[in-house]
């Protein structure tokens, strides 16, 4: 795929060069794995149909901060970088990024662009991040193994009671097949997919503002029963305990698997990766009733003092009109300019609008210390999610991690 | 360091030469001493520099003086992931040793395939510390890897059983791992030191009728205490600056119970950023790791009158 990519880059290069006109520049851009389905089309398209290149840099989730920190302080960062939006303020106050404020604000979409990730690309009044990718959490399950199990396919889970129900039915299947999953292992994962669980029955993890964690509530204990009753009744696969992250999306897509909390990204793979599978798509509920998502995603941020600014500029304007805006949402990703987001998404799978709508009401914490607090394998989130699914101690486990978790924020630098 | 014992008073002539050669000489090692400066004497002093700021990884870094060792002292998981990385040091050691001795001694001798022997015991030694833990991580995997499928397709155990998921099977698995990956190596440096012991001290000890654990005890061991020093010594250095293995195969996991020394250092520098305060947390470890080879040296020492 990556040669396949360099050279169309180098065709499309020489064919621009052959045309005379003015000397082709390549930016390098960064974009962290989740974003391994969409990103590499959008860039084919921008370098088929421009003489500016862009060369495109994927690197595992878990790595991308560190190395960009790295390669930053040693010169060698990437012109652009498509950052997972909760840390735009913290690089932005550290004075990593370029400013874009006047180049954004003259954009006519300006007003139409996903607010949440504005919002959290905007430091001091300044904008440092412009929405590039979205993605809401949601609950996939496999329609044909609902199907085998005698349940109505077209019907998903709406409240826990129903998840731990369809669950076990699809369980009882028997062999290789499994009623849940979900990565028992992973802050990243968790914070997207299981704290809706809490958000939609009225509880949360961290005060509005971030300044306090507010962990041990009857919501979260709700919500860790439900996984530990599904553990011990052996609906998830063992390999669910220790997995960092790995199987996310790949425990489903093979198949075997009934039920799992996912994100919009994973309609996009399965439909292009995995056509086989009959998935539906739903909200991530609350106990009862209601529901709730995690309206997540990528900032698209510039590199502090790049000479490659026309190129980045250009290529998220691409980004940004209708073509562009297709492809991201035909290879896993929402649209995030308002106007056109019904136009972009008009031919694509219906299951979008869930997604789609799930973004436009989620949430997003924030905090300076995220990676610190829910997203480091060895922080006091992660933690505490693998102790109170699989573990003996549960109220240990939660109030270890409020306690933890409340240090590490009073620590935190202010900013 | 000859050179400079060769400067001893001598007539001007001697003198003369004495000079010529101590600058030859330095001539010789100058590229071994660029070396070390350039690739860590230089290093050492901007990582003692950094550790007394505050440093981050992106943005401005300011003085802050020894603030960084106070905060040193009162970091608990820094305590507890020193203290675990001590444990493993000496359950992987002993454990190092136990498999490394024997081989040595089996393949010491001349006997039918010694050679593919030492090529297969020492295989395991030339991976990389990372492609092995990789290769482990999936032998070790649940769901598909091969231990734990192997072991249920073959109807020894009823469900499959998570070796990663609780601290002991994990443990061991990367001791198990580690002694599989480092005991070739330390069979030959212990191999070596088994072949320099003069033959006929051997004889002489059987024509005076010591039996073999006589022998090992009173002739081989003393003999080897060189070797022992030398593979004892990079055994314990090795093991205080595990990472690769806990950080590839359980990410200090199951819980954060296999967080070692150089992991929180990690951690601190590239996860939470604090590039100043883990090159404190290096200097402490820096210093604690020359400790312990100082004593090594000084327990394995020659004893007085043996040459």
């Amino acid at each position: 795929m990556r040669n396949l990519i360099a050279e169309l880059a180098l065709a499309a290069a020489v064919l621009g060069g052959g045309l005379g006109t003015a000397a082709a520049e390549t930016a390098n851009i960064w974009v962290r794995a989740d974003g391994s389905n969409f990103m590499p089309r959008i860039v084919d398209a921008y370098n088929k149909a421009h003489t500016n290149q862009v060369k495109l840099d994927i690197i595992p989730n878990a790595e991308i901060i560190p190395k960009y920190g790295a390669a930053a302080a040693g010169g060698t960062a990437p012109d652009a970088l498509s950052l997972d939006l909760i840390y735009t303020p913290s690089f932005a106050a550290a004075g990593q990024l370029e400013d874009i404020t006047d180049w954004a604000k003259s954009l006519p979409y300006f007003a139409s662009l996903s607010p949440a990730h504005v919002k959290t690309g905007t430091y001091k009044d300044h904008i440092y991040g412009l929405p590039f990718s979205a993605d809401a959490s949601v609950l996939i399950w496999n329609k044909k193994l609902f199907k085998q199990a005698g349940l109505d396919p077209e019907k998903g889970p709406a409240n826990w009671a129903e998840i731990a129900a369809d669950a076990e039915k699809v369980n009882a299947l028997g062999g290789n097949i499994k009623g849940f999953y979900f990565s028992g292992n992973c802050g990243g994962c968790n914070i997207f997919t299981f704290t809706p669980l809490i958000w939609a029955s009225g509880g949360d993890i961290l005060s509005e503002d971030g300044s306090k964690a507010t962990l041990d509530s009857p919501q979260l204990r709700g919500a860790i029963d439900l996984y530990r009753s599904m553990v011990k009744k052996d609906l998830v696969p063992a390999g669910a305990q220790t997995d960092t992250g790995a199987n996310f999306f790949a425990a489903f897509a093979a198949g075997n698997i009934g039920i799992s909390p996912s994100g919009a990204f994973a309609i996009g793979a399965l439909n292009t990766q995995y056509p086989d599978i009959d998935y539906g798509v739903t909200f991530l509920p609350g106990k009862d009733s209601g529901w709730s998502s995690f309206a997540g995603g990528d900032n698209f941020v510039v590199t502090k003092g790049t000479t490659k600014l026309p190129v980045v500029k250009e290529f998220l304007d691409f980004a940004y009109s209708l073509e562009g805006q297709t492809i991201l949402a035909k290879y896993g990703s929402l649209p995030v300019r308002g106007d056109i987001a019904k136009e972009a998404l008009k031919d694509l799978d219906p299951r979008y609008q869930v997604a789609a709508e799930a973004m436009a009401k989620g949430k997003t914490p924030y905090s300076v210390v995220f990676n610190d607090l829910i997203n480091s394998a060895n922080g006091p989130w992660t933690q505490m999610i693998n102790e109170v699914f699989f573990g003996d101690d549960v109220d240990g486990a939660i109030a270890n991690a409020q306690e933890t978790m409340q240090s590490i924020i009073d620590q935190a630098p202010q900013k | 360091m000859t050179v400079i014992t060769a400067a001893t008073p001598a007539p001007p002539r001697a003198r003369k030469v004495a000079s010529r050669q101590q600058w030859i000489g330095l001539l010789y090692v100058a590229p071994a001493v660029a070396l070390v400066v350039v690739f860590f004497l230089i290093p050492l002093g901007m990582t003692a520099w950094m550790s007394l700021h505050n440093w981050p990884l992106m943005g401005e870094h300011s003085y802050i003086g020894l603030g960084n060792y106070v905060a040193i002292l009162r970091d608990t998981r820094f305590w507890n992931a020193l203290r675990f990385t001590a444990y493993y040091t000496v359950i992987v050691t002993i454990a190092i040793f136990v498999v490394a001795f024997p081989l040595a001694l089996f393949v010491e001798r001349p006997r039918p395939l010694t050679n593919l022997y030492r090529t297969m015991f020492f295989m395991p030694a030339v991976v990389g510390f990372a492609s092995a833990s990789l290769l482990w991580s999936w032998l070790l995997n649940v769901d598909s890897g091969l231990f734990s499928p192997a072991a249920y397709d073959l109807g020894l155990i009823d469900r499959k059983f998570n070796l990663l998921a609780t601290f002991q099977p994990a443990f061991w698995s990367i001791i198990a791992m580690v002694v599989w990956k480092v005991a070739g190596f330390t069979m030959i440096i212990l191999m070596a030191g088994l072949q320099s012991i003069p033959q006929d001290l051997q004889e002489a000890a059987v024509i005076d009728g010591a039996g073999p654990f006589a022998r090992f005890r009173a002739i081989t061991l003393p003999l080897m205490r060189r070797t022992l020093a030398l593979a004892l010594i990079l055994s314990v250095a090795g093991s205080i600056l595990a990472f690769d293995q806990f950080y590839i195969i359980l990410r200090g996991g199951p819980r954060n119970q296999t967080l070692t020394a150089v992991y929180w250092i990690f951690n601190q520098s590239f996860v939470s950023f604090k590039l100043g305060y883990g090159a404190a947390l290096s200097m402490v470890l820096l210093v604690v790791l020359v400790a312990l080879s100082l004593v090594q040296l000084w327990l394995l020492r020659k004893p007085e009158g043996l040459d």
